[in-house]
């Protein structure tokens, strides 16, 4: 699949690849200049491949809270939230934001999950008043990050997203001509996502903002940056991260859950807790080597981990690595990240790898 | 756009040739190093080894991937480029000039023959 904005990467050089099945920018020019760009100025990223579900009617509020680990009547109109959709197991099917509009809630699944979100939601629906549709292919989705983000959008949209908190929104445009603006985003960096159906309107909005960002020397960003970006921040990639089956606790996503309410999964995240199991750890490299996906963790010659995610930090100039640690190495500092003969000495650091304004 | 140019040889895995006198300077073409992304690493072999054609003779580490270089042709390296330890980003900037891997002496001139020709490489990139 293609996204309704090829046609402009094209026209902007894209280099591209495959991602969940969409065929999008990997990078424009290099994804180290890229990703410098969005930490010190701006970025503009083609985010369509995500999904857009809407779910409206008298019950949305009481099936969200059934069917994310968030208690949807803390989320206002206005505001929205990074969750997780568990299975009965606990283990995650999908990460994703959701925001609270004002007559329904829209979620943002990750790319290629729409369809398998969309039909866990129908079966979960079960005797409640919800609507639940996706309209995924319908909507344009544009990430705008980096610290220069909300001046370089100034003159494009006609209204003060200043007074948007972390995690609020607003529908700038309403009926079927829909814009919404979320002050979202997956770099760390001060950002906004914008979801605008019709697709053509979404593609003048790119260009409009392309356009206005000139002069705050904006780039468009592919996916290459995306990822160095939100891996130094410690953010997961589901298709990573969560592959295999992986619980909120052991992926180090504990801090969003609502406990006090019921949902699918919280029971046996209940039983988890009380036990010991392997958690997404953050791992710097001290020697001169770039961790991969699939790589092992060793101490002392035994294999005690996976990495789940790993590249060349763009900011810190050298390997960084989240992967899955066995429990009773929780004290450990280092460990050697393997790969045939090849081993990478790591250091174990608190999260995130690239603090704020530090790049 | 990507750069196939016309006094090289090319391998079904991305490698360019170019003849000098009784040696080849080897090194990774344009489309290569815009698939690979920004090259961050480069292991050279030493001058002195020895290669078949097809062994391993190079790494490039990029951002997004590792990737192996093989030898495109058998002989002895007499030359490597040691600038790529320090700025490994010629291979992006620079494919076919400052971004060159090495130099390797030839055991069999006629294996150039079986290499893409330029027009060849250009319709496997469609």
């Amino acid at each position: 699949m293609k996204s309704p904005l090829h046609e402009v990467h094209e026209k902007l050089g894209a280099t591209f690849t495959t991602f969940s099945g969409y065929e999008m920018p990997l990078k424009y020019t290099s994804i180290q200049d890229e990703h410098i760009n969005v930490r010190r100025k701006v970025g503009i990223f083609d985010v369509s491949h995500m999904g857009n579900i809407f779910v409206r009617g008298k019950d949305a509020e009481k099936f969200i809270s059934k069917v994310t680990a968030t208690d949807a009547s803390s989320v206002a109109v206005g505001m929205g939230a990074y969750t997780v959709i568990l299975r009965e197991d606990g283990t995650i099917i999908d990460d994703e934001v959701f925001l609270h509009l004002e007559d329904e809630y829209m979620f943002i699944p990750n790319a290629g999950r729409n369809k398998d979100i969309e039909a866990w939601f129908r079966e979960h629906a079960e005797n409640m008043d919800v609507e639940i549709k996706d309209v995924s292919n319908k909507f344009v989705i544009i990430a705008v990050q980096g610290p220069l983000s909300e001046e370089c959008l100034k003159s494009v949209v006609d209204f003060d997203l200043g007074t948007l908190k972390l995690f609020a929104c607003k529908e700038l445009k309403k009926g079927d001509e829909k814009v919404i603006v979320s002050r979202t985003g997956y770099t760390g960096e001060k950002g906004y996502e914008f979801y605008i159906t019709p697709t053509d309107e979404g593609k003048k909005m790119f260009y409009d903002i392309l356009e206005a960002g000139k002069e705050y020397g904006i780039k468009p960003i592919g996916l290459g940056a995306r990822d160095t970006l939100r891996l130094e921040k410690c953010f997961a990639l589901a298709g990573n991260e969560f592959s295999g089956g992986r619980t909120p606790l052991e992926a180090g996503l504990g801090w969003l859950i609502n406990w006090d309410h019921e949902f699918i999964g919280k029971e046996a995240l209940l039983k988890q807790k009380e036990t010991e199991y392997e958690k997404l750890s953050f791992l710097e490299c001290i020697e001169r080597g770039i961790p991969r996906h699939g790589h092992a963790v060793e101490k002392d010659g035994k294999k005690v981990g996976m990495v789940t995610s790993g590249t060349f930090s763009p900011c810190l100039k050298k390997g960084i690595a989240m992967a899955y640690i066995k429990p009773g190495y929780e004290g450990e500092k280092e460990f050697d990240i393997v790969s045939g003969n090849k081993k990478i000495k790591a250091k174990r650091v608190k999260p995130p790898f690239v603090k704020k304004g530090e790049c | 756009m990507t750069e196939v140019r016309d006094n090289l040889l090319y391998t079904e895995s991305h490698e360019w040739v170019l003849k000098k006198d009784g040696v080849v300077r080897i090194g990774i073409t344009d489309y290569a190093q815009e698939h690979l992304t920004d090259v961050v690493y480069v292991e050279l072999p030493n001058v002195g080894d020895k290669f078949s054609k097809g062994d391993e003779i190079a790494t490039v580490e990029s951002v997004k991937s590792v990737s192996e270089i093989y030898a495109p042709v058998s002989g002895e390296v007499v030359e490597v480029n040691g600038k790529l330890d320090d700025e490994p980003e010629l291979i992006n900037n620079s494919p076919y000039d400052d971004g060159w891997l090495a130099e390797i002496r030839m055991d069999d001139e006629s294996e150039l023959e079986k290499l893409l020709t330029p027009s060849d490489y250009e319709k496997k990139l469609d």
